[in-house]
This record gives structure tokens, C-alpha cells and sequence, in this order.
């Protein structure tokens, strides 16, 4: 790697020591770089950061907003269950906390809410809606992420089988085993008989080398109500959409995210113009924040593009 | 109009003579306990030790239906005989009624008129039920006008200065010397005593701007000396402190006011006030509430002489809603579906719940398509809906005839000077197309809106209303300009827009034709494409506004607040009930933070200026008394000059009803029949009829639930089809399906499906469809029933993955249900390896571009 020559016209500038900070510096320079490589040097350092920040905010980020979010659900169910207005069945808002996982041999906790849409997930994980709720009789299904966003449901494929799962709901308390994952060609568990229960665990996994890395065959992990269930509520939704099925990507984001992107190029652009008047150190002043915030929410969006039990 | 139900049962009767029904019940009709009864009632005074008789007359009192009515059900009152009335008020209700001379005072109260019941079981004017103190009690009173006192009837204890109560409660001040003081409590079904003599002491009930308006009357008799009221009576549920259910008997008191019988009191202004005999003429008008010769208002029902003029005519309630799930412990069954249903089934459900060998049913309101996806995905057993339906994946489907009835456009419509309610009314379909499309602009806001500036303002004010219907009011009324309807997805909806679909002119009108005085249709929705499961709410128009109330309320299309459609049938008829719309037009508040502006409910229209129109089924129609418009059939060419000749017009009813099935076609069995609106109208059938089937599958269901089904449909379709209002017997408002007469195609239709429901073989003709794997077998014997309760349902569709309709049978023997299928998401396998290695190379690139761009420049 070669050192960066300094420039003398940029006085009381300190010099970079790294490739990097030279090479940045020496961007600053205008007139000494030509046009068309200023251009793409500048959009490829865009395209890392905001890539650098989705990964950021998928891997690292996304575990402490999946912390908070859990908090909150934890509070917001707490109180529906002190008040007895948790609810027991019928169409339920998606999105609201429907019941509390608690794996005791591992002291993990884990707030479910309602749907299974991508966004949802991101909040922890969520309660299929179309099936029964967990500790009624019956099959209920809850989605979880296993790679992103505070990987709830990694655990449910990997220590937590064979443990006891305690469920809360507004109904009451119910206990489950972790029977075990089961993956394609598996056989399929004959449905419970009358008035027992199960609950059917799904997430993403990968096999092979970089496994962990890619996360793309759907498993299912059952887990059999060891108490006594509860009686099914109302009626459930009786059909869900696209977007709340198995590996599902919520596309109704990409309008939005279409103008946030537009956004981030109008950012460059005007990046480029001010730059050859101004002083870069202003245009970074100016740009750093527009850049940070536009791709913030650009991360934001583009996560609900993330299948829903990656 | 009402139904004849004395008639119709005994039509029935004859028609279900000698004919058993599969389940050994005859098909007859129960009483409904019509009531009539005369009897003589006078006023007499005592002049100088004689009595002198000032009149006499035989009062013919008769009462439609008595037995097992509902909440806030109306029973039509009828009198002959009685003298008539003047100085008639506007509303007859509450303490409004109180301005009038010789009305007829109805009172619902609790107890009955029979000497041989102890006196606490007994009607007395402590038991009746009045919305205020005016109507109960005279406070403070000058001696020489309170009447009461000289009453020839009345013992000594009513005749002195304070009588009623022992002591006056603080609140209703004091004894005055000088002045009397007469207090009618109430004693409510608890047997607590309200003293009735301020807004303090009156029943929780009675509260100003209680939930509901004030039912009893002060009727107003014609110089024939007849008259007739629909009068609602509350169960329990609506008045608690009156109490009337099923276990607390109850009358309804009518009253005909003749004056008070007067003594030869002492005072001579007394005697003079006492023996007054009316200063309106007979057949008068009291419009603006002038003071009325109190010795024959009906303020004073309550005195002796008054009150043993009374005619009480005893009702009994049904069972409450809840007696099901307060008797019976067993898991309900619910049937889910067409609103239609709801009158029948409340009184059905009690005929099985109430039974041990039979199930508990319980029908709950859901839109037709909505039910039957649920009855697809073995959510529930069976559903409710009016015409076929066709989901994906479907499992073979039995539709077994049910009910025939169908939709009514009801309305309560007040005659213009004081001359009572309009009883007959005719609508066509370009009305209720001009209605449901907002083409009329209902006030000055509405009339901003571009292209409706020229058409009239409200229904009454229409030409082409005015001729159908001569003789009402024509001044622009908001309430006026729409059609209270529904929000949901019905098949009724379906039914009204496919008639205006079919006629001639609704549909030039739709197209954008101007009606023959120059009325168009609102731009939003010309060239809607109908029939629609759904009526959408298309206009976006929001005027410009003055007023700043509106201005900071004005995000909502002002023609989409006016048409307000409501949720369910019921509410639509609770809002004709009171005369009260849905349309979201009154602003109030005061702008601050405290009483910020808000828009809500336009108020209650004021009985004599009453102007709604709405959707009902038939079966609420019925039960609460209202009226209903008869609908055009024949159908004229929009292009030829208007003319009112020559339109035939048909009100619901039997005949008519039965009119419109004689055109059912079947089209397969088990498959609903085709009603076609063109052959309904041709008939001169009623254009609202509609079938009500039962759609359960004939294939997949376990056996325990398939029996029921079948039972429910069996029992239904026999027992359930006699007339009356008992536990099982089906209300006004159905047309009964019988083995034999018009429907007699239905009710074999019904049979078939009951049994194909119960044998469970059936097929769909395209094969079983679904990728699930696995076609249907028969249940195993001694699966485990569900008893319509399917909880576990959802359950095996989910695993299988791509199973999408078709359900498993549940099979005790089977461990497994083939194997997992694998979902795979290249996304979700390559987006992170790809996004890192983007990163990697995006991170590298750009500064080695810039470095060594740098790098040729220095060098």
C-alpha cells in the first residue's frame, strides 16, 4: 500500500498516517483528482457505509433495539396481564404482546407478539395468527429470527432442546418440553388429539461450512404442552398474507425506501457540488448528520426486506 | 306494513293440516296471544247529591301480539270507541304527550290486573313506568286547583293536602298551607320506592337524555274515536327498575282519558276547574304546547277516576338473551353468519339449548363470505349465507335452505301538520340508487359539491319521490339525503345493488342519464360497476366551510359523514326506533382546550318532523314495528316520459314473499337456488326476498359434528318453520318452509343436504384440490369429536407447508402425516455473505481508486 503524498496547500491540515486518511485527505483536493474517479471513489465509500451499517444494524444494533423493544413488550404485557386484559383469542391487534416464553434451565426470557410479518419479528417473536394461542389446545405456531435482530429463536434450535418452556398468557400458565427440530423430510407429528396441545416453534437455520452465515432452510422445532390447555378463544383471522409466511420479505417498504435511496443520492450529489466551493470541512459538517440519519432509516427499512425468520 | 299474524297463523295452520313433519311436529303456528277487549268507561259528577253521567263510551282496546316479546319489540295498539282527542302535540311520548285533551294514555307496567294475585303482583299506578316527575306528581299545588282532590273516586286519604307519600323528601320542597301536594312513587322491581318527585327521586332510568327515549304515550284518538300506536315495551335489560322478564309478569295499562268524576267540593273555583271539559276542538292541534284543561289531561292518569277506566292488557317476555349460557354448561355450536338469521335464531336457541338430547346453538353475525371461509377452514360447523360462494381449494359444499326472508327499506316518516305517521310508502330503484350514491347534496355543504349544485337536496325534496309519494313535507332535511346502510360486506348489499343494477332507469341513472327533471348522478360514482358485496364510499368531496367548528373538523369527506353506513342491521334499526341518523354532522364544543370542537352524532329528529330511511332485515322490521316501503317491479325505459302509472309497487309479506320463491330454480342439488330478480319482478314477487341457507361441508367433517349439522338443518327446517313467538318457533318476518306449497322445493333441498351432510361422502366434481398431500379419507370410527369446536383446526394445515386448503382428517391410528417439507430462501441464504462481501469490496475500491488517482496526479 502506498503512503499517501501530502499536500502542502492544505496548511495546519494534520497528515493522515493511514492509507485511508491519506487517501481522504488527498481527496479533499479537488483539482488534483479527475472527475469520473472522484465520482465512483466517492459513491463505492457510500455504498460500504450504508452496507456497513445495515450489517451494523442487522448483527449488533438490531440486538440492543431487539432489547429495548422486548423491554417495552415485557412492561406493555405485564400490565395487560395484571389488569386481566391480556388477550385470550379473537382477531388481536398485530403487534401486541400475546404471551411470555421463559426457558428456566437457560433464565431466557422472551415476549411473543402478535403476526409474523417481517417488521414484527424484528420486535421479537411472533405469534402465527391464524393458528390458536400458545397454551390452548391445538396447534400454535410462533415465528422467530435465528440469525438477526437479538436471535431469539437461535436458542430454540440449539440448547433449549429437551428444557422445559413456560408459556404465560392472559389465560394462565402452561408448560411445554422442547421436543426437538425437526427439518425438511422429517416426518410431521400426527396432529394432538382432542384437547391437547403443541406449539410448533419456526426459524431459519443453515448447515454446512458457513452455516451460521446463511441461515436459508426453514426448521421446525415442537415443543408439547405438558399442562392442562386452555380452551381456544374467538374466532381467529382465518387467513394471512404473503408477507407473514415462512421466509417472507415485507415488500410494502420499498416505496419508501426507494425515496430514502433517492434521497441519499441527492446527499451526494449536492456533497459533490458544495464541495468545490466550500470548505471541506464545512461539507462534512453539513453532510455527516443528512447522511447519518438518511441511512439510519434506510437500514430501518431495508431490514423488512430481511426474510422474516433470518 | 304490519303482517297480519292472527291471519298468517291460521293460514299456516290449514296449510300444515294432517302434514307430520319428519320430526313428528305438526307444522302449526303458536299463539301470539292477540288481545281484545271493550270495555265501558264514563265520567260522572256528583251535582247536589245526584250523579249526573257528563259521558259514556265503549272502548274497544286490541293489541296485536302479547306473548314472548323482546327488548324494545313494538306491539301494535288499537282503539275504537274512545272520545276523541284535541289540541293533539307534536310528540305524544314522555312528558310532551302531557299538553293534550281526552288522549290515551299507554303506560307499560309491572304487575297484571287480577284480584286473585296478592296485591304486590298486582298493576297500580306505583308500577307504571313514566319518564318524569310531571307525569307522576303535583307539587305544591294552589287548593283551589288541585283537581285530585275532588275526585268522586278517590278514598280520603288521596284527598287531603299531601297524599302518595307519607312525607315529601327534602328535595321536593316542603308542605305550603294553602296548597296540596300529590306524589305517584315508583316502586321498582327490587322493591325499592322512588318517591318520583324531583329529578333526584326518580329511577335510574328515568334520567333526561337517558339511553332510550321515553316509550309510554298520550295517544291521540280521531274524531271516529279511533287510534292506533306501535308501542315499545322494555324487558329488564333495557329497564331494570321496571323489570319485566320472562319471570316477572307484566302489563301494558291503556288508559282512555274521559276526565276526571268529579264531587261537589266546597270551593267553587275547585268545582269549576274540576268540571272542566276541554277548550281545543276534537281533531285540534296543540303546536306550540298552550296550556290544556288539566281535569281531562292525561297528567292525572293516575287518579281513581281515571285509573279505573284502564284496560290492561297482560304480555309476557321471552327468555332473556343470555339463557342459554346461564342454563346450559355445554360448549356453544356457533353457526356463524347472515344477520338475516338473527330474529329466528333468538328464539331458536333456546329450543336446543334448553334440551338435553339436542346441542347448544348459538348464531353469531359474521358477513356471509366471512362465514363461510370459516366453515371451509373447519372453523365452525356450519354457516349462514344467502348465495353461493366460491373459495379457493373448496371442500364439496351442502347449501340447505333455512329461512326465507330477506331485506326491507324501512323508514319512519312523520305526515306534515301533526297528522301522525306515514304508513305506506313506495320507492323504486332509481331512489335508492340516487340514495346510495350520495347524489343528493343534503345541505348547503353538500351542495359546493361539483355536479350535485343543481339536484335537489334530500329525498322529499326529489320530484320523482314527490309523486310516488304526494303529500309529505318537501323542505331539504340532512337526514333526508341518504340511506342508512351497512358498512360490512352482506348479501344483502349484493341483493339491493343487483336490483338497482336490473331496473331500466336505476341503471341509465348509474350510467350518468339525468333523471326526467335534470337530477344526475354524484360524479364519484357514475358508472359504478354493481352488484357489490360491499358498498363502497367513493365521494372525496370536502367543502369549504365557515364556521370554525367545522373548519378544524374538516378532514372528512362531508358526504361520507353523512351517509355514516353502521356495522349491523340492528343498529340501523335502533336509529329508526328513535329517529335518530348516524350521520356524523354536529359540530359542538367551544374550542377550548376543556370542550374542544368535535363533530358527532346529528341529534334526535323531533317527533312530527321525523324523516329517516334505512336498511333493515325483515326479521327486525317485524319485531320492532317498523314500517317498510314497497319497492317498484315493473320496469319502465328511463327513456320514456315520467309517468306514476302503470308502476307496480309490492310491500313485504307472506304473499309476496311467497311470490318471489315460486321463481326459485334449483341448480343442482344441494346448491342454493337461482333468485333471479328479473323473474321475482315479473311475478310481482317482493324484489327483497332472500333465501337464508345453512352451507356446511359434505366431506372432512368428524362424525359427531357432521350429526349435528344435520340435526340442526332436520330441526330447522320442521319444527323450526311454525309460526309464533316461543322458544322454536320461527318470528314475522320469515316465510315458513313447508313440505308442501311454495317452498316445498326448498324444504326437500334441505332434507338432501341434511342427509349429504351427515353421510359425509361427498366429492368435489374437479377432484380433490389442494397440494397438501393426502386425499380425504373416511374419519376413523370413534375419532375424536370436536363438537363444532374445532380448536386444534388451524393446526395440521400449518405444518405440511404448502397445504393450503385441504385439512387432514383427524386420525386417532395415524403417527404422522407425511414428511416435513423443506422451505428454502436463497435470500436468506446468500444476503449476509453477500452484504459482507459488498462491504469488503466497496470499502477496498473507492480508496485505492482515489489513491491512485492521487498518485498519477503528483507523479
Amino acid at each position: 500500500m502506498t503512503v499517501a503524498p501530502l499536500n502542502g496547500r492544505l496548511t495546519g491540515q494534520r497528515r493522515g498516517s493511514g492509507a485511508l486518511k491519506g487517501g481522504l485527505a488527498a481527496a479533499r483536493d479537488t483539482s488534483r483528482v479527475p472527475e469520473r474517479d472522484l465520482v465512483l471513489s466517492s459513491g463505492l465509500m457510500v455504498v460500504a457505509l450504508l452496507v456497513a451499517w445495515v450489517l451494523l444494524q442487522t448483527l449488533v444494533l438490531g440486538g440492543l433495539s431487539y432489547s429495548r423493544a422486548q423491554d417495552r413488550l415485557y412492561d406493555e404485557l405485564r400490565a395487560d396481564l395484571a389488569a386481566g386484559t391480556a388477550p385470550t383469542g379473537g382477531v388481536i391487534a398485530p403487534g401486541r404482546p400475546v404471551a411470555l416464553f421463559s426457558l428456566p434451565a437457560l433464565d431466557i426470557d422472551q415476549v411473543v407478539v402478535e403476526g409474523t410479518s417481517a417488521g414484527l419479528l424484528l420486535d421479537g417473536p411472533g405469534h402465527r395468527r391464524d393458528t390458536v394461542l400458545p397454551g390452548q389446545a391445538g396447534v400454535s405456531v410462533v415465528y422467530g429470527r435465528s440469525r438477526t435482530f437479538g436471535r431469539p429463536f437461535h436458542v430454540m434450535t440449539h440448547e433449549a432442546v429437551g428444557t422445559r418452556l413456560d408459556v404465560v398468557t392472559g389465560q394462565g400458565r402452561s408448560t411445554y418440553r422442547i421436543e426437538g427440530v425437526r427439518r425438511a423430510g422429517d416426518d410431521v407429528p400426527a396432529p394432538p388429539a382432542q384437547g391437547q396441545g403443541r406449539l410448533t416453534l419456526i426459524t431459519a437455520a443453515g448447515d454446512g461450512r458457513l452455516g451460521g452465515l446463511r441461515p436459508d432452510e426453514v426448521v421446525y422445532v415442537d415443543a408439547s404442552l405438558q399442562s392442562k390447555p386452555f380452551p381456544a378463544g374467538g374466532a381467529r383471522v382465518n387467513t394471512i398474507g404473503q408477507s407473514e409466511q415462512k421466509m417472507a420479505v415485507d415488500t410494502s417498504v420499498l416505496p419508501l425506501l426507494a425515496l430514502t435511496l433517492g434521497g441519499l443520492l441527492v446527499a451526494v450529489v449536492g456533497m459533490l457540488l458544495l464541495g468545490r466551493r466550500l470548505r471541506p470541512a464545512l461539507v462534512w459538517t453539513v453532510f455527516a448528520p443528512v447522511f447519518l440519519a438518511l441511512a439510519w432509516f434506510a437500514a430501518d427499512l431495508s431490514v423488512h426486506l430481511i426474510p422474516n425468520l433470518v | 306494513m304490519r303482517w297480519r299474524k292472527v291471519l298468517a297463523t291460521v293460514a299456516v295452520a290449514a296449510v300444515g293440516t294432517g302434514l307430520l313433519t319428519s320430526a313428528g311436529v305438526q307444522a302449526q303456528g303458536d299463539d301470539v296471544g292477540a288481545f281484545r277487549q271493550t270495555k265501558t268507561v264514563e265520567r260522572t259528577f256528583t251535582e247536589n247529591g245526584d250523579e249526573v253521567r257528563v259521558d259514556r263510551r265503549d272502548v274497544t282496546v286490541q293489541v296485536d301480539h302479547t306473548r314472548n316479546l323482546r327488548g324494545r319489540e313494538r306491539v301494535h295498539v288499537t282503539w275504537d270507541g274512545a272520545r276523541p282527542s284535541g289540541g293533539r302535540s307534536t310528540s305524544p311520548f314522555g312528558e310532551n304527550g302531557m299538553d293534550q285533551e281526552y288522549p290515551v294514555v299507554v303506560l307499560q307496567c309491572r304487575g297484571r290486573d287480577d284480584a286473585s294475585l296478592p296485591a304486590a303482583q298486582r298493576v297500580r299506578p306505583e308500577t307504571c313506568w313514566t319518564s318524569t316527575v310531571q307525569q307522576r306528581s303535583q307539587l305544591q299545588v294552589p287548593d283551589a286547583a288541585a283537581i285530585w282532590r275532588s275526585d268522586r273516586y278517590a278514598d280520603d286519604t288521596a284527598r287531603s293536602a299531601l297524599s302518595g307519600v307519607r312525607t315529601l323528601p327534602a328535595s321536593c320542597g316542603g308542605a305550603a298551607a294553602g296548597t296540596s301536594t300529590h306524589v305517584t312513587p315508583f316502586v321498582s322491581a327490587k322493591g325499592q320506592t322512588f318517591a318520583s318527585c324531583s329529578s333526584d327521586t326518580l329511577p335510574p332510568e328515568a334520567a333526561v337524555d337517558a339511553s332510550f327515549p321515553p316509550a309510554e304515550q298520550a295517544a291521540f284518538t280521531t274524531v271516529d274515536g279511533k287510534g292506533d300506536i306501535q308501542f315499545e315495551v322494555r324487558s329488564s335489560i333495557e329497564n331494570e327498575s321496571l323489570g319485566c322478564n320472562d319471570t316477572t309478569a307484566c302489563s301494558i295499562v291503556v288508559i282512555p282519558v274521559m276526565g276526571l268524576s268529579c264531587l261537589q267540593s266546597d270551593s267553587r273555583q275547585l268545582n269549576a276547574a274540576c268540571r272542566k271539559q276541554g277548550r281545543f276542538e276534537p281533531g285540534s292541534s296543540n303546536f306550540d304546547g298552550q296550556g290544556v284543561d288539566e281535569s281531562v289531561s292525561p297528567r292525572y292518569w293516575w287518579t281513581a277516576s281515571n285509573w279505573r277506566n284502564r284496560i290492561s292488557v297482560p304480555i309476557t317476555f321471552g327468555p332473556a338473551p343470555n339463557v342459554c349460557s346461564v342454563l346450559d354448561d355445554r360448549p356453544p355450536v356457533g353457526f356463524y353468519g347472515s344477520e338475516l338469521m338473527s330474529q329466528a335464531t333468538v328464539q331458536w336457541a333456546p329450543a336446543y339449548c334448553l334440551r338435553k338430547d339436542r346441542f347448544r346453538f348459538q348464531h353469531n353475525v359474521l358477513p356471509d363470505l366471512a362465514s363461510f371461509q370459516l366453515m371451509q377452514q373447519d372453523e365452525i360447523p356450519g354457516a349462514f349465507v344467502s348465495s353461493l360462494k366460491t373459495v379457493d381449494g373448496e371442500t364439496p359444499t351442502a347449501y340447505a335452505p333455512t329461512a326465507v326472508t330477506g331485506f326491507a327499506i324501512s323508514y319512519v316518516i312523520d305526515e306534515p301538520k301533526n297528522a301522525g305517521e306515514r304508513g305506506t310508502l313506495n320507492l323504486n330503484a332509481r331512489l335508492l340508487a340516487k340514495l346510495l350514491t350520495q347524489s343528493y347534496p343534503g345541505s348547503s355543504l353538500g351542495r359546493q359539491h361539483p355536479g350535485l349544485e343543481t339536484n335537489p337536496g334530500s329525498l322529499n325534496a326529489d320530484p320523482e319521490f314527490q309523486a310516488l309519494n304526494p303529500g309529505l313535507s318537501t323542505g331539504e332535511q340532512e337526514a333526508a339525503a341518504v340511506l342508512v346502510s351497512l358498512s360490512e360486506s352482506s348479501d344483502v348489499i349484493k341483493a339491493i345493488s343487483t336490483y338497482i343494477d336490473d331496473d331500466p332507469e336505476a341503471h341509465a341513472f348509474i350510467e350518468g342519464q339525468p333523471d326526467p327533471w335534470g337530477m344526475r348522478i354524484n360524479p364519484a360514482y357514475q358508472r359504478i360497476q354493481l352488484p357489490v358485496d360491499e358498498w363502497p364510499l367513493l365521494d372525496t368531496f370536502t367543502p369549504a366551510v365557515q364556521q370554525e367548528c367545522l373548519k378544524q373538523n374538516n378532514d372528512t369527506p362531508y358526504l361520507t359523514r353523512l351517509a355514516a353506513p353502521v356495522t349491523s342491521f340492528v343498529k340501523i334499526a335502533d336509529a329508526l326506533l328513535d329517529a335518530w341518523p348516524y350521520s356524523q354532522t354536529k359540530c359542538s364544543g367551544l374550542g377550548t382546550d376543556q370542550f374542544p370542537y368535535v363533530l358527532g352524532r346529528a341529534d334526535r329528529q323531533g317527533v312530527g318532523a321525523r324523516f329517516l330511511v334505512g336498511v333493515t332485515t325483515l326479521g327486525d322490521a317485524e319485531r320492532y314495528g317498523l314500517h317498510t316501503a314497497a319497492l317498484q317491479t315493473s320496469a319502465v325505459s328511463p327513456r320514456a316520459p315520467f309517468t306514476t302509472r302503470g308502476r307496480q309497487f309490492v310491500a313485504p309479506s307472506d304473499a309476496t314473499l311467497a311470490k318471489a320463491i315460486s321463481t326459485a330454480r334449483p341448480t343442482g342439488r344441494t346448491q342454493p337456488f337461482a333468485l333471479e330478480d328479473g323473474a321475482v319482478r315479473q311475478a310481482n314477487g317482493y324484489p327483497g326476498t332472500l333465501v337464508v341457507y345453512t352451507a356446511a361441508k359434505t366431506s372432512g367433517l368428524d362424525r359427531s359434528t357432521a350429526r349435528t349439522v344435520a340435526s340442526f338443518i332436520r330441526t330447522a327446517t320442521t319444527e323450526g318453520q311454525r309460526r309464533g313467538s316461543g322458544n322454536g318457533f320461527l318470528p314475522d318476518g320469515y316465510l315458513p318452509i313447508t313440505r308442501t306449497g311454495t317452498t316445498a322445493a326448498l324444504f326437500a333441498s334441505a332434507q338432501q343436504a341434511a342427509q349429504d351432510v351427515e353421510a359425509q361422502t361427498g366429492t368435489t366434481p374437479g377432484g380433490p384440490g389442494g397440494a397438501g398431500g393426502g386425499g380425504s379419507t373416511d374419519p376413523a370410527a370413534g375419532a375424536p369429536g370436536t363438537d363444532g369446536v374445532p380448536s386444534d383446526a388451524a393446526a395440521a394445515a400449518e405444518d405440511p407447508a404448502a397445504a393450503g386448503g385441504a385439512k387432514q382428517p383427524v386420525d386417532a391410528e395415524l403417527k404422522s402425516l407425511g414428511s416435513t417439507q423443506g422451505v428454502h430462501s436463497a435470500l436468506g441464504a446468500w444476503f449476509l455473505p453477500a452484504l459482507i462481501l459488498l462491504l469488503l469490496g466497496c470499502a477496498i475500491a473507492g480508496p485505492v481508486i482515489r489513491l491512485r488517482a492521487a498518485g498519477r496526479e503528483d507523479s
